[in-house]
This record gives C-alpha cells, structure tokens and sequence, in this order.
C-alpha cells in the first residue's frame, strides 16, 4: 500500500498544475522502495506506483487545460459564470479600514467639531510651494533639515518637481484660496491631512512615507496664546483627558516664532512609561505663529492679520494610541496587522 | 551644540540646580538632547605622588610605586614605561570604575597581588581616563596636589549638555558658549555683559605694525567672502595642549590635536567663529618661494581667494585628495596654488605640526549659501561648515582673531610678526552702527497683541537689554531696537515679539481659544467620498492598504505599463522606489503573494490614492493628481468557483450601482480610444476577460483578471482579479432614489430563454427588460432579475430570470404578466433567436 498522506500531498500539487512533481522526490522515493520490496510484493506495489504517475500525468494535463480555460474569453457582462452562482461575498467581519485612515477621521472629526475644513494634501508638488512660499530662501541651509525627494522632471521654472516632504506646501494655496474669508470677518481654518516623504532610510521608527496633519489658522488678533489653546483642546479632545502642554523654542523658517509642543504623557499621566521614555512628557508636534512674509506672500497684511500653523506627524500619534511597534507594518499591507484593526 | 555646565559658570551666574537649568533651556532656548553627569565617571578618582619607583623584583616591564595619596603612602604596580619618581599622578583607588569603561562594561578596581606584589589600584592613563586615545604612559598632570580630587581640579565634576542644532539655524551666536551663556543669563531674568575682548575693548592688547614675517591678502571674491582677516605669529612653539584644554575639547567631543590647532578649535567653541592656521613656511614652499633666512629677503606669502577651476587639486587635512570642476568653492590659494577650501577644510601640505616655526592665522567671514553648496557637493561636513552655514556675523572678526593670537602667545609663545590683515566689503554704516541689520522700530502694542500679554515698555527694554539690545522708546511707546553685533536675525518686528515672548517665557503667555462665529465650515467632498468609499468595502470584507506612492521600474514592466511616462525621483532611495506610479493596481498585485505566503486563501485588499503621469497637467501646471480606488480579490482556496472577474465585479457593483444606478459594461478588448493614462491603468488586465465600466458614455474604469504576464511574474493565484475606478465622477453623491410603496401585493414569474451559448447575457437581459416594459400598461412596475444561467454543452445555454411586477391601483392577477412573458419570448425569438423553455 502506499502511503496516503504523500499520494495527497502529490495529487494536490499535480492540481495546482506544478510541473515538477514527476521529478519530485516523493515520487522518486515510493520507486526507490520499490527496489527494496520483498519479490512477492513487488509487483502489486509497482503497479500502485506506475497507476499513481499516471494519475499524477492525467491531473496535470487537465490543469493545465483548466489554466487554458481561464485564458478564454468570458462573457463581461453576466452577472456570473456559466453553470456558477451568484458570488459570495467576502465574511463582512473580515473587512477593515487602515488604522492610519481610520485615525484621520477621527482627527478631521475633532477639528470639524472646532470649526475647521479640511482639504487633502499633494504627493507632487514644485519647489515654490514647498519652499519659496514658505519663506526658505533659494539654497538656504534650513531646506537640508527637510530631506526631499526630487524628480528627474522639470517645473516651469525649470526646477524640479518635489514630493513634498511637509504638508506646509499646502498653506500658500490655502491662504490665497481663502482670504476673501477675513475680508468677510471670518477666520481661514483648515486642516490639511497628506503623505509627505522624506529621503531617510527605513527602520523601526523612521519612514521615507509619512502622515501628516498640517493646520492653519488666520484672524485679526490671533496670538501665541491662542495657538497654544487650540493645541491644547484638540489634544484633549483626541486622548479623552485633560493634559498639560508646553512649549520648546524651535525654528522653522515659516513660523515665528516657532515651537515644539511637548504634553504630558496622556498614557502615564506622567508617573513614566516606555512611551514617554519615563520623562512624563511627549514632543508631539511643530507649530508657531505664521511668518509675515508668508502672509505676505499669500497676498495677507501681516500688519492687520496674524495666525498660527502647525504639522503633527500622524503615524506617531497612532502607533502610540495602539503601541505600534514598527512603522515599517503601515505600508506593508500586510493582512496580518491590518486584520487587527476591524 | 554641547555645553559645559563649568565652562558656562564662568560666564553667568547659574541660579537653579542643573536640572531646572536644563527644563529652563528647554522651554526658552531649545530642546535638550542630553545631560550627562561626568562627575559620575570621575567619581572617587585622586591625585596623587610618586614617591618611589623601583624595578619589579619578578618582571621586567613592571615597576613597585609607592605613591603619596594626600593621606598615606600606597603601593601600586605599574607597567607605564613614563611612571617615574616624583611624577603627578592620577590615582584609581579601589572601589574606582576605569572612566573608559565606564558607559559599556564597567570595570571596578580592586587591590590584587600582581607576581607577588600587592597593589592598590592603578595609575591611569589618558585614554584609560577617556580623555584621549593616548595610552603611550600614565598621565602627567600639570595642577593639583596629592589627595585633591582628580575630577575637581581638572573641571571634569561637570555636566554635558547636548542642545539640539537645528533650533539654532537661524542663531549663528549660540554655536559659541557665549552666545549660549547671554540667552541662559536672559531666561534667567540677568543681565548679561560680554567679555571686553568679545567686545573689542581690549586695551592692553595692542597689534603691533610688525612686518617680520611679510604677508599679503587678496580677496577675489568680495561677495562669497565679505571679510577676511589674517595675521602671522613667528617663533611658535608646538606642543600638545596643557592638559585643561585638552579635557575642555574632549568633554566636548573635540578631539586635541596640538596647541595652536586646540586654541583655533577652543575659540571657534567660544565664539561660533572658525578659524584656521596655517604653517607659514610651508605656505612659502607651497608658492614656490625659500625659506627666510636673512631680513632682507622679503619675500612676502600671499593668501588668497578664488573660484575653484577644473584641475585645481588638494590634499585635505586627514589625507582626503580633492580635485574640481569650474565650479563655486571658495578655494583659499597661495600664489595660485589651492592650500584650503574656505569655510570649510584647510589643506593637510600646509598644516600646522610639531616642525611648525612660523604660523598664519585665518579669522573670516564666508556666504552661508556658498559654504552649504561646497559641503553638498564634496560631502564635507565639519564643525566649521555647521558654523558657517548659519551665517556667522562679519562683525565678530577683528575681536576673535586678536584674542585667538593672544592665547596663542600664551600657550604656545612666539610674537606677533605682522599686522592684522583686515580685508572686508562691509558698509561703512554696518561698520560705525556695529549692528549688521538697520534698527527695527516696534510697538509695544504690536508686541503685546500678537503674544496676547500685557507687558510694560519697561520690562519689554529690560528683557532685550539683558541680553545686549540696545533700545531707546520714543513716541510712547514706540521702542527702536538696535541688536548687537553679533546677531544676524534681527531683521523685521516679529524677529523682536519672538526674542520677547521667549525670554519672558511662553509659559507665561494667556491661554485662550480664538474667538469664531458659528458660521459652519465646508464639507470637503473628496475626503467625504473617501470615507464613504473605505465604510462601504471594509463593509463587504475587504481590508485597506496603504502602500507607497512610489514603485520600481521594474513593478511598472511587470505590469505591462511604460516607466517612461511615469514622473522619476532622481534621488530615490533605492531602485524600488524610483517611480511615482501609473495607477494603484501594480503596487496592489505586488502584495498579494506575501498575503497568500502568509496563510490567508481568499482576501480582497483595496487603496485609495493619487497616481500621476507626464502626460497629465493641471490648470497650474503642475503634474495633475489622479484620485483613483483599487482593488484586488485573490482566492487561492475555490478554484472551482468561476472566473475571478465576477468576484471582483460583485464587489464593484455596490460602489458603482449605490452612485450611479446601473452601468453598462463593455469588453475591454472593444476599448479603442487611445489615451495615455488610461493605457496605463489598463496595461495589467487580460482584455478578453476584463470590462470597461461606464455610466451612459463616461468611462468609471475597469474590472477584470490580468494578464498572464502579470499574473506569473506575480505569482498571483489563478482566482485573481481587481478593479480601478476614478473617484472624480464619484464625487457628486446621489440621493437614493425612492418609490411610495404599494398598498397592493405585487407577483412574481420565472422564465427560462434557450440561447446560443455566445450570446452575451446584457443582450438577453436588457432585450427582455425593453420587452417587459414597453409592453406593460403604464401603472406597472417591473423588475427583471437572473437567477441562473445553465449550460449543458457550451454550444447552448439556459438563462433564467425572475420577474416581478407591481402595482400601485391594482390587484395583478398571473394573467397580466403571462401575457407579458408571452409577448417578450415572441419578441426575443425574432431578435435573439431566444427559445422559450
């Protein structure tokens, strides 16, 4: 007799019209213990193998008749297949949204709530928007710190193409798009969720492809206070509990003054955890008060209008909402993390 | 930019304990990227004597010191071939961690036998004292006396603090300990004075008209280089550093080198100012010229500045050879010849070394944009360039150079044997104001409204004045503020809120919400669309994925699609993410196998993104961003469960039909216009099991299987297949559509058509649905519905459907809709050659 689970295992292979079992060593081992048969044996056992290759052969050729078959011409506009029925779907609970999306609404939700629109980022974007506008003199040292991808192609300036490494080379638009708002007494608020890319070499917590948030807002009287608030109440909002913020200086040419927004660690309430790396606090995001010359730039007078801008990196908020271990895992599309997140 | 806690003590007074110190810089200067604790790692550490020193009796490279820790004589076996009588030492007593090993592994000392000879712990070296890689003999120290402590003496009871760079770019003076000690005076609510040398008002220093060592300056490039100042010290000698500027470098992470080049580092570290010196007799050598040997051959070494041309060379210091193009670098030359690159490396053939009589010393001022350019292009980044490239101020120079020579005749001796060269470009006015911007003029209610506080004009003058401003208020409450000499960033009135709002404290500022009226804000349709998009699929079963926006050359040939029309990152990470892609269904496809690898039989994964061509521009010229849904359905588990393309098309239908009602469907390989995108999204489906989704004349996109090609170089299984759908004429949302229900019941009735098995099914269903209704009275409703479709022998097949009909006035009796079926199989006979079963 032979053994049951190798023939299984052979026709199943022979199905899925693999070639190469008729040189397998399964095969090649039941003719080899043919050789080591007592005589009486023999004979009923090599006609078990000869009967099993020959199967093995027939299986193959209809498969791949059956893979010739699924080259033919099908009938595009049934509602199914000859001699099938309607399919099935997918089991619904299997279904999920990625956790990077599923967090932007949540996001675009809370500033909704506070009164912003929201307007999508570009993945292309040329070199005026994401650096002229924005106050970074041509070849200024400051545009290393944003480690950009350029193309081969060439915009009408003849400088080439950008994938934006911030979703600041929105805010131009954005202004100009909407200044006739102040003239008409109201704020520009938006949010402005995107990728942006960066020329950095991957690892467990760096990207070259990122989620960013970037907000901007625009008034008479808008100060270094409000922004801070305005930070402070979507944090809230977003962690469900009342936090401390504060601020560390920084620079960004597009802002000043400019500022890391660091809060307390909404997982420990600052008693220390590996999120926080036991500091109690977190650097969460960069903003500050919209540089006049961007203003300025976007056709705004700096001297009658001020506001604030900021950008959070939102794979970081979401990989510490859920303890993400790997960034790498976002863009991996891999069913086993994205299941997770139904 | 690393500070020393004690190195910064002898600037300004520290109030708080170093903690709150370092919360302080934190929240007003820049974040902190790290404290260390070095009296930690010196921690126990003595100085001692050597008292006697005697052979080993039982080794020959060992020697039996007895030595004087301030306490007691204690004997220590030591191996250094320098260990010799009376030498200051410094002692590791038992109980000591070896500083070296003190981050990784730390080794504690003990008093052990070594061949029969008790010692007490060891007599350390440099590099065993992690102050150097020197580990030639034992330290020599040159301060202190026997049982001070080694850490206290030699300033090492100190801590490191690490502040980050980048909030400095713009702030070229907090790259010097000064400038970092006049910001923590400012926090701290002091007024801080600059030293009188900083300040040029060093009397007793005077610059002689010396020509013994004759030495000219041309600058070419007034632009790049606005200033450039020069002097030679004759009769130098070289000589390592005295050992506190050696641990004031390394407790930085400057490496010494040798007295002159440590005090052109050490004052760089003060100042923010790079300097360079250079061996003056090589210069004469390098240029061709003799050595001097009597007075009266003045040959005089020339340095100078030019653009560097194709064919220039140079060896720099550390031995890496350059060579250039015609290209921007500033290159320092002596009679032509290149001996530095300006701002950024001095040349290794006229470097400063232990033969090095004579020196010249560079103090100057070089445009940032220039000095960044160099550094990209040669891939040099030292501390000079970090330094330059923020911009260092040119009105700095004449005061770092006489000082810098000053430290040098002090430690290294020599006279000063010419003049201070001072070649510059600067305005007279720059020059007489001694500010490099013009005075800013600004409100004290500009201020106050965009920090949102209420501060004085007095405490406002207090705070610049702490950190040098010079302000005088007029009008009220205008204030004119003039910034010191040595900051660049003063420019425009929010340059003055943000130096006030930051030493005052952003802590300090009121916070509130900005008040808005309750006029709402705008839906965004594409977002919304977006949202409603990933409910509905995840919905069905399937599972959103995020993959890159760019994909490989090779992905893109894979699927059939032509790379060349696709937008190329010229400085792409690796050759898998060199392309922007076509269209989403490539970068899809590439992930089902590692799912199928992974276990998981039958998924569907869909994305939602923007994919761009050359071909495709928008109203602003820019590459028009295609909003585009994709999908795939992969099922390695049914292989007999029909083609895949009608999966896919199931999964589509609910997209398609919530938005637009029907569609109509038409086979890909029919499609002819030719358009260059949607050649691309089409390139990875098999047109002849593949079809072109429309809305009446306006294609939505394509569903099908793909093609072999694909599928193999994919290892796609056999049950593959997908879709790609344009979002924009999804963008407008229709309502449901709705009918009033019927106060009657409605009926129901099958029928079977015989057709030829070619006959494609949209033929038979719509022949019969036209027939049905032009054919029913006008209060009918009809639906038409497939219920099966049969095939015995692939010549003939068997299509069933389920028809429904209703009223709103009327009971309907079988009669009506038999009458109907009757109708529609004569109507279909003459049309579809359909038979009745």
């Amino acid at each position: 007799m032979l053994d049951k689970n190798i023939v299984d295992v052979l026709k199943s292979r022979a199905e899925k019209g693999d070639q190469t079992v008729l040189r397998s060593p399964e095969l090649r081992s039941l003719f080899d213990e043919l050789k080591t048969k007592p005589s009486e044996d023999r004979r009923a056992f090599g006609q078990e193998v000869n009967a099993l290759k020959q199967e093995l052969e027939k299986i193959l050729q209809s498969s791949s008749a059956k893979s010739q078959e699924l080259r033919k011409p099908i009938d595009v506009t049934a509602p199914w297949d000859v001699n099938s029925k309607k399919p099935e779907l997918l089991p619904a609970t299997e279904g999920s949204v990625h956790p990077l999306m599923r967090d932007q609404k949540e996001l675009l939700d809370i500033f909704a709530r506070m009164g912003f629109a929201a307007i999508e980022s570009r993945q292309i974007d040329d070199d005026w928007h994401m650096f002229s506008s924005l106050n970074f003199p041509e070849g200024h040292p400051a545009r290393d710190d944003w480690d950009t991808f350029t193309t081969e192609e060439k915009d009408k300036d003849g400088k080439p193409f950008v994938a934006p490494a911030h979703t600041s080379t929105m805010q131009n638009r954005i202004l100009q798009a909407n200044k006739h708002l102040l003239e008409e007494g109201q704020p520009i608020a938006y949010v402005i969720p995107g990728r942006v890319f960066r020329n950095e070499d991957v690892d467990l917590t760096h990207e070259h492809t990122l989620d960013q948030l970037e907000g901007v807002y625009v008034d008479k009287g808008v100060h270094g206070g409000m922004l801070i608030a305005t930070l402070k109440t979507f944090l809230q909002q977003y962690y469900g509990k009342e936090l401390d913020v504060k601020t560390q200086p920084f620079y960004f040419p597009f802002t000043e003054p400019s500022f890391e927004l660091v809060m307390s660690c909404p997982f420990c309430d600052k008693t220390g955890c590996s999120v926080c790396k036991y500091t109690g606090w977190v650097e969460i995001l960069g903003c500050g008060m919209i540089h006049p010359n961007v203003l300025k730039m976007a056709g705004i007078d700096p001297q009658v209008y001020t506001g604030f801008a900021w950008g959070v990196g939102t794979m970081r908020l979401t990989m510490m909402k859920y303890g993400i271990e790997d960034i790498r895992h976002f863009n991996s599309a891999n069913l086993k993390f994205l299941r997770q997140f139904k | 930019m690393k500070i020393s806690i004690n190195e910064l003590k002898k600037y300004v007074e520290v109030d708080a304990a170093v903690d709150e110190l370092v919360a302080k810089i934190g929240a007003q200067l820049g974040e902190v990227e790290a404290v260390v604790d070095l009296s930690k790692k010196y921690k126990g550490i003595v100085i001692a004597k050597i008292i006697s020193c005697e052979k080993h009796p039982s080794a020959d490279k060992l020697n039996v010191c007895m030595i004087d820790n301030g306490q007691k004589e204690v004997r220590v076996v030591c191996g250094a071939s320098n260990v010799r009588e009376g030498l200051l030492v410094a002692w590791l007593p038992p109980g000591a961690i070896v500083p070296a090993t003190f981050d990784k592994d730390p080794l504690m000392l003990e008093t052990r036998e070594i061949r029969g000879q008790l010692s007490s712990g060891m007599l350390a070296s440099a590099s065993e004292l992690g102050l150097s890689a020197d580990h030639s003999g034992i330290l020599e120290l040159d301060q202190g006396n026997p049982g001070d402590d080694f850490a206290k003496v030699f300033g090492l009871d100190d801590f490191i603090v690490d502040i980050e760079n980048k909030m400095f770019t713009h702030r070229p003076d907090c790259f010097g300990l000064l400038g970092v000690a006049r910001e923590i005076a400012g926090i701290q609510g002091h007024e801080f004075t600059s030293p009188d040398w900083y300040l040029g008002l060093n009397s007793k220093f005077q610059i002689p008209n010396s020509k013994e060592l004759p030495l000219e300056v041309r600058n070419e490039l007034p632009e790049l280089v606005p200033r450039f100042i020069a002097q030679a010290v004759s009769g130098v000698s070289v000589k390592p550093s005295p050992l506190w500027l050696q641990i004031y470098l390394t407790k930085i992470d400057m490496k010494p080198i040798n007295n002159i080049v440590d005090i052109t580092n050490y004052m760089m570290h003060q100042t923010g100012q790079p300097l360079h010196a250079y061996d003056y007799d090589k210069l004469l050598a390098i240029s061709g010229k003799q050595p001097i040997r009597h007075a009266q051959e003045k040959q005089a070494v020339s340095l100078e500045t030019r653009k560097a041309r194709k064919a220039d060379k140079l060896k720099l210091l550390g031995g890496k050879e350059l060579s250039f193009e015609d290209e921007d670098t500033i290159l320092i030359t002596s009679n032509d010849v290149p001996v530095g690159i300006g701002g950024v490396m001095g040349g290794a053939d006229t470097e400063v070394d232990a033969s090095t009589k004579n020196i010249v010393l560079e103090c100057a001022n070089f445009d940032l944009y220039s000095i960044r350019r160099t550094s990209m292009t040669h891939g040099l980044f030292t501390d000079a360039v970090t330094r330059f490239s923020k911009g260092q101020s040119p009105l700095q120079n004449p005061a770092v150079a006489a000082r810098t020579i000053e430290e040098i005749i002090k430690l290294a001796g020599g006279n000063m044997a010419s003049g201070l060269l001072d070649n510059n470009r600067l305005d007279s006015e720059v020059l007489n104001r001694m500010s490099v911007n013009s005075p800013v003029e600004v409100s004290v209610d500009f201020i106050n409204e965009r920090l949102g506080l209420g501060l004085s004009a007095d405490k406002i003058v207090e705070i610049l004045r702490s950190v040098e401003f010079v302000v005088e208020v007029t009008r009220g409450d205008i204030l004119i503020v003039k910034a010191p000499f040595w900051r660049m960033d003063i420019e425009i009135a929010e340059d003055v809120v943000e130096e006030v709002g930051r030493l005052y404290g952003y802590d300090r500022l009121s916070i509130e919400l900005p008040k808005r009226n309750i006029v709402p804000v705008g839906p965004d349709d594409l977002l919304n669309l977006k949202s409603k998009l990933r409910s509905q699929l995840s919905g069905m079963g399937a599972n959103e994925v995020l993959t890159y926006s760019f994909a490989s050359g090779n992905l893109l040939e894979k699927a059939g699609q032509d790379k060349d029309l696709a937008f190329k990152i010229s400085n792409a990470l690796s050759p898998e993410l060199e392309y922007y892609r076509l269209s989403l269904l490539p970068s899809l496809l590439d992930k089902v196998h590692q799912n199928i690898k992974a276990g998981f039989d039958q998924f569907a994964i869909f994305e939602i993104g923007k994919v761009h061509g050359k071909s495709e521009k928008d109203k602003d010229n820019l590459p028009k961003e295609l909003e585009r849904l994709a999908l795939v359905f992969a099922d390695k588990k049914n292989s007999d469960a029909g083609a895949a393309y009608y999966q896919a098309f199931a999964l589509m239908a609910d997209i398609v039909y919530s938005r637009f009602g029907g569609v109509r469907l038409e086979s890909l390989s029919e499609w002819k216009l030719e358009h260059k995108m949607f050649s691309q999204m089409r390139a990875p489906f098999d047109p002849k099991r593949s079809a072109v989704v429309y809305n009446f004349d306006k294609p939505l996109g394509i569903v099908g299987e793909f093609q072999a090609s694909a599928s193999n170089s994919l290892k796609l299984p056999q049950r593959t297949a997908g879709f790609e759908l344009f979002l924009n004429p999804m963008l407008k949302s229709n309502l449901p559509s709705y009918s009033a229900l019927s106060k009657y019941p409605g009926i129901e009735q099958d029928i079977c058509l015989k057709t030829s098995f070619d006959l494609p099914f949209a033929d038979i269903f719509n022949g019969l649905d036209e027939s049905l209704r032009s054919n029913a009275p006008d209060d009918l409703e009809i639906k038409t519905s497939c219920i099966d479709i049969f095939s015995k022998d692939k010549t003939s097949k068997h299509t069933t459907f389920r028809i429904s009909a209703l009223s709103y006035n009327r009971t309907l009796t079988s009669e009506i809709i038999n009458r109907l079926l009757d109708k529609a199989s004569e109507d279909l006979k003459t049309k579809l050659d359909a038979e009745r079963v």
